[in-house]
């Protein structure tokens, strides 16, 4: 058996009294790749958090190369050896390339210059050491962040989410560095959601749920099942789809050659009561659209009709009033106000329809209402919406778009980071705002989600429209089409 | 019963109590009713822009230009009156001022979207400059300003209404209305919202310049306002009447609970945290310590508060939770 | 054009000053003279060690209005401490010792306490003045000897000892930001996330740029009592605005992470250069609130529109290329 690199032996910790992790062991060997997995709140960027020093474990032992992790912080576990490269690059905008890699090194960065020089030549990737890192993209970014790691001869490799913002073709060379980097004697951990990527990689897995180790093996012997099972115990699959309905309503929602930052030339037709899934790989420009539609960001050509007029977004506020209604993404960014009760949630859309001197008991009724029916998690109205799981919150959110009873929904990854449970729940919600007249434009990278909602599927590829398939397609042909067109338009 | 006991306000309340006892033991003049409630005539000015400041910090916001919008709008009152404009008309002079200078505030906030703070600082030295230039224009000296007003006026800073003194009848009124905007309209709703998260709020449609608008111009009325009382109580108008409430007005505000980080905040906290600092002051002088120590005091205890609540923040992070095992 | 003010902030700024200097020197003969020169210097000498002190502050992305209340903090310890007859050397050492004291207290407050800068310099503005005026008992302090009024006074080349300390200081700002060290400074505002996952003492360097401005402010305080011989009760009031004017002015950003030296040096001589010609233009002294703080607002609003109206040319020209590439991409597949 190789050297272990990096242990952690009945590792706990809590935050405020919730305990996150609850004794787990984890090791990090030499020539290997060791895939993390775990839904969200598992655990996993805590245990990782812990390993590179950024936070202190409440209990148990962390080691690297057989030595005690003291004092545990950033710098001395990067001395020992160790790299985390975060799931965002964190990067100095303002600096060069090379500034950023050689920050916090023990020299200035002008002795490095020829080492990064190397290391560009060695990952093969096209870098100025002088670019300004304001202009990098994101997987010149990642790769930043990498160099950093190898520049201090780290012997782990922590890669967190590494391949959540990457197009296939740059996913596959990520994998081809990390091969690289595992023949050398480096030791990897490799963080995913994606079971296929992991699986394409790693020669170890380890499971966490609820702050415990619930799987830890070979790679090789563990079947997918068995994985999801580990996971997520109970809801061990995706309910099925309904089968084709007919939609018989009237187009709401009608682009002719709309075009924007990030997307030229797209047109598209929506009824009411029908679910238009939009997909594509990363950077095909649908958040871009969606933002656009609702006035967020400017219009570069192109005509909307919503209900049958012409209709032009200066910013939400309109877009609301005209009822058409968007869900960002970034749900606690754009959608939540975390420290707010959540019956003020649900009423943030309608604010201007609640009357002067507020009756906060009418709104708590109508939140009950939405609770019951929607299957919300939570103490109760005056609860905030900060402590509640990621999925209750995205329902939460779901129950602010029912109150403003949009004609047209636009949801961008209305299930990301939300579990198989809610994942259902939420697919039903959904489903019944469809019955009940709504036009939903379901924004979504995940194919399944796609293939399993909709009534017409979109595919958008480098900003143009890469065709479009009926509702029940198959779910490889739909990932075959953003695949080839992403690949082309990333060329 | 709980939760109402664990109000910040609650331990405010208990916290002037125990002020006005200790001041009370030391001199049992302090105690007396009329002392205790005339004495508020030399401080409700700053309760007056520390209410409407609340609204703003808790938008997201801060202004401390109304340190200088007080005198500039009390200067443009005296100045219409020195014209001889008749007595409504002169008070919306002074008003308008106001409203304007909150205008000012919100649309280059708007415009540049830098940090407030940076942006009402120039403006406090912006409107403490024109204020000068304007009392220059009509030849009157800082240290007396502009005066001639009738007396009908001058005698309203001594009336009394309802067996109040005019001054904190004023301030009451304008708070309680404050207390109701805040936290029982639609209004108030979208202040804290908008405060708590400005891109969720922009998502929801929410009008968020509006709002914060209306926020500043409340500020510049209140400035208005106390610079009128101001003016009537010393029977001038003068450049520098308000320098005196700008740390007393942001130090009531963030004492009252409200987070500098907007979100947060309660008027009821600032009407109390505002008695607190005033009768502070006051109790210092009738024991015989100097004006300056507590001019300084008025920066100490805005730092003194803001660090107790980090303080505790950070502490409730560093004080170890066993790991409960189930 | 767009581009070239605000990428080339300096030159530009340059470019403005000499115009000034010219426009003033058309209409008031005689102003166009290197006793204007060294006069601009000398007069903003204050200003200059302000703006240098806060410069680091505001690098790494926070605030510092307290410096006009430590330099009269410090100009007051200058003061007592020679009237008691003390030594001047070991007085000077007082005055920077108090100023660094009160930078050490905002570090603390900002870097310790975890207290917004913007909230805690404020409160601290009035704390210093307010110890300053118990020290002095609100009164002036005059009679300043000899000694420490020849620090301000012309010697070599027509430079004052301050002048040439202030020369010093910039030149030992410049060497700094570009070392190893000077560079966490720049960075730990520029992504203050990125700087603690790099393992670099964050709280250290926010803590020291709030010590070295504070040592900056007491040496602003040193000049301004040699210069004037005499410490008021608003000694440096007011100052920190107009150096934060001058900072941005000269291209350093609020949001941290951007500046240079050349540009804050620029900026404080293009507004030292304006208040010198208001006076050769005869313009009443109580005009100059009003002037000051109408020219911060006026930066501010034309930095803040220049700023914004280049990241939407920013945004723009890369969607415009990521828009081409799939362009040139659909060209070769349509030829193959």
């Amino acid at each position: 058996m190789s050297t272990v690199l990096a242990e952690l032996s009945d590792v706990s910790k809590s935050y405020a009294g919730i305990p996150v992790l609850k004794g787990v062991d984890f090791t990090v060997r030499a020539g290997e790749i060791h895939a993390l997995l775990g839904g969200n709140g598992a655990g996993k960027s805590t245990l990782m958090k812990i390993l590179s020093g950024l936070v202190q474990a409440s209990g148990g032992a962390v080691r690297l190369g057989g030595e005690p992790l003291s004092p545990a912080t950033p710098a001395q576990a990067q001395a020992m050896g160790l790299y985390l490269v975060p799931q965002e690059a964190h990067i100095f905008p303002n600096q060069s390339v090379l500034q950023n890699i050689c920050i916090g090194m023990p020299k200035a960065a002008g002795a490095y210059r020829q080492r990064v020089e190397e290391l560009i030549a060695q990952l093969g990737v096209s870098l100025s050491p002088d670019t300004k890192a304001a202009t990098l993209e994101i997987a010149d970014r990642q790769i930043v962040e990498i160099m950093r790691g190898l520049l201090r001869e780290a012997k782990v490799l922590i890669l967190d989410e590494p391949t959540s913002a990457l197009t296939p073709h740059e996913v596959s060379t990520l994998f081809g560095h990390m091969r690289a980097l595992r023949a050398a004697g480096h030791g990897l951990v490799f963080i995913s959601h994606k079971l296929h990527e992991l699986r394409a990689v790693s020669d170890r897995i380890t499971v966490l749920r609820d702050g415990y180790v619930v799987l830890g093996e070979d790679m090789a012997a563990s079947a997918d099942h068995a994985i999801l099972a580990a996971m997520s115990p109970g809801v061990t699959a995706l309910d099925a789809r309904a089968g084709n309905r007919e939609i018989t309503g009237a187009p709401v929602l009608e682009l002719e050659g709309l075009g924007g930052e990030g997307f030229v030339d797209i047109s598209l037709s929506l009824r009411a009561g029908e679910i238009l899934g939009l997909t594509g790989v990363v950077g095909a420009g649908r958040t871009e659209l969606a933002e656009t539609l609702v006035g967020l960001r400017p219009r570069s050509g192109g005509r909307v009709t919503l209900a049958g007029r012409a209709f032009t977004a200066s910013g939400p506020r309109e877009a609301v009033r005209a009822g058409l209604v968007h869900l960002s993404e970034d749900r606690q960014q754009y959608g939540l106000f975390l420290e707010a009760p959540l019956f003020w949630n649900t009423s943030s859309f309608v604010f201007g329809g609640l009357p002067f001197l507020l009756r906060p008991g009418r709104e708590k009724t109508r939140f009950d209402e939405y609770r019951e029916m929607l299957g919300i998690k939570c103490a109760g109205p005056e609860q905030p919406a900060g402590s509640l799981s990621g999925g209750n919150q995205q329902k939460v959110l779901m129950a602010k778009c029912l109150a403003a009873e949009p004609k047209v929904l636009i949801l961008d990854e209305p299930t990301r980071g939300v579990d198989v449970g809610a994942r259902n729940d939420i697919y039903r919600i959904i489903e019944s705002l469809a019955e009940r007249g709504t036009a939903v434009l379901l924004i979504s990278s995940d194919f399944d989600e796609v293939v399993r909602l909709s009534d017409r599927i979109a595919v958008m590829a480098g900003g143009h429209l890469a065709g479009e398939l009926a509702g029940g397609a198959a779910t490889d042909d739909v990932a075959e089409l953003a695949f080839e067109a992403g690949e082309a338009a990333h060329a | 019963m709980k939760r109402l006991l664990m109000r910040w306000e609650v331990v405010l309340l208990l916290i002037l109590v125990a002020e006005l006892a200790l001041f009370g033991a030391i001199n049992p003049r302090f105690l007396r009713p009329s002392s205790l409630l005339f004495g508020t005539s030399d401080f409700v000015q700053v309760g007056i822009v520390a209410v409407p400041l609340t609204l703003v910090i808790i938008a997201g916001g801060i202004d401390v230009s109304f340190g200088s919008t007080v005198g500039l709008a009390a200067i443009t009152f005296g100045i219409a009156n020195f014209f001889g404009l008749p007595l409504p008309l002169a008070l919306a002079v002074g008003f308008g001022t106001g409203a304007l200078a909150g205008c000012l505030n919100a649309t280059i906030i708007r415009l540049t979207r830098l940090q407030p703070l940076v942006v009402t600082l120039g403006s406090l030295y912006m409107f403490a400059g024109a204020a000068t230039v304007l009392s220059g224009v009509v030849g009157a000296n800082g240290y007396e300003g502009i005066g001639g007003f009738p007396e009908a006026f001058t005698g309203l800073g001594y009336a009394r209404i309802l067996g109040l003194p005019m001054p904190l009848f004023v301030f009451l009124c304008f708070a309680a209305l404050l207390l109701i905007l805040l936290h029982l309209t639609r209004f108030g709703r979208l202040v804290f919202q908008i405060g708590q998260n400005e891109s969720a709020a922009r998502h929801s449609g929410m009008p968020v310049f509006r709002v914060q608008l209306i926020t500043y111009v409340l500020t510049g009325l209140a400035a208005a306002l106390a610079g009128v009382l101001l003016s009537a109580y010393f029977g001038s108008a003068r450049v520098d009447l308000g320098s005196a409430t700008l740390l007393p007005a942001i130090t009531a505000a963030v004492l009252g609970g409200a987070s500098i980080y907007g979100g947060q905040g309660s008027v009821l906290g600032t009407i109390i945290a505002t008695f607190i600092i005033g009768y502070l002051q006051q109790g210092l002088q009738m024991s015989g310590v100097p004006s300056q120590v507590s001019s300084a005091l008025s920066g100490a205890l805005l730092v003194l508060v803001v660090a107790l609540r980090h303080g505790t923040a950070l502490l409730r992070d560093f004080v170890p939770v066993r790991p409960r095992r189930a | 054009m767009l581009d070239r003010i605000a990428r080339d902030r300096v030159a530009t700024l340059l470019v403005v000053t000499i115009a000034v200097f010219l426009l003033v020197g058309a209409v008031a003969p005689g102003f166009l003279s290197a006793r204007t020169a060294t006069s601009v210097w000398s007069s903003g000498l204050v200003l200059m060690l302000v703006a240098l002190g806060i410069f680091p502050v505001i690098l790494t992305r926070n605030i510092d209005v307290s410096g006009g209340s430590i330099l009269g903090l410090s100009a007051v310890t200058l003061g007592l401490m020679l009237n008691a007859g003390h030594p001047l050397w070991f007085s000077l050492g007082g005055a920077l010792g108090a100023g660094m004291l009160a930078g050490a207290a905002n570090g603390a407050l900002v870097a310790g306490l975890g207290v917004p800068s913007i909230v805690a310099t404020l409160g601290t503005l009035g704390l210093f003045r307010g110890v300053m005026l118990i020290a002095t008992n609100g009164e002036w302090i005059e009679e300043l000897p000899e000694a420490l009024k020849a620090l301000g006074a012309k010697s070599i080349g027509g430079l004052s000892v301050m002048g040439i300390v202030t020369a010093l200081v910039i030149c030992l700002v410049w060497l700094f930001l570009r070392s190893r060290r000077g560079r966490w400074v720049m960075v730990v505002g520029d992504n203050r996330e990125a700087a603690r996952h790099l393992g670099l003492p964050v709280k250290r360097v926010v803590f020291l740029s709030f010590v070295w401005g504070g040592a900056m402010y007491a040496l602003a305080g040193i000049t301004f009592a040699a210069q004037i011989g005499f410490v008021p009760n608003q000694a440096g009031s007011g100052i920190e605005l107009r150096a934060i004017a001058a900072l941005v002015l000269g291209g350093v950003s609020l949001l941290g992470g951007v500046g240079t030296v050349a540009g804050t040096v620029i900026g404080v001589i293009f507004f030292t250069a304006i208040d010198t010609s208001l006076v050769f233009l005869k313009i009443p002294a109580y005009w100059n609130d009003l002037i000051g703080g109408a020219m911060l607002l006026i930066v501010l609003l034309i930095d803040g529109r220049l700023r914004i109206a280049l990241e939407a040319r920013d945004r723009a020209a890369r969607y415009r290329r990521s828009s081409h590439k799939t362009d040139a991409a659909e060209d070769q597949g349509g030829a193959a």
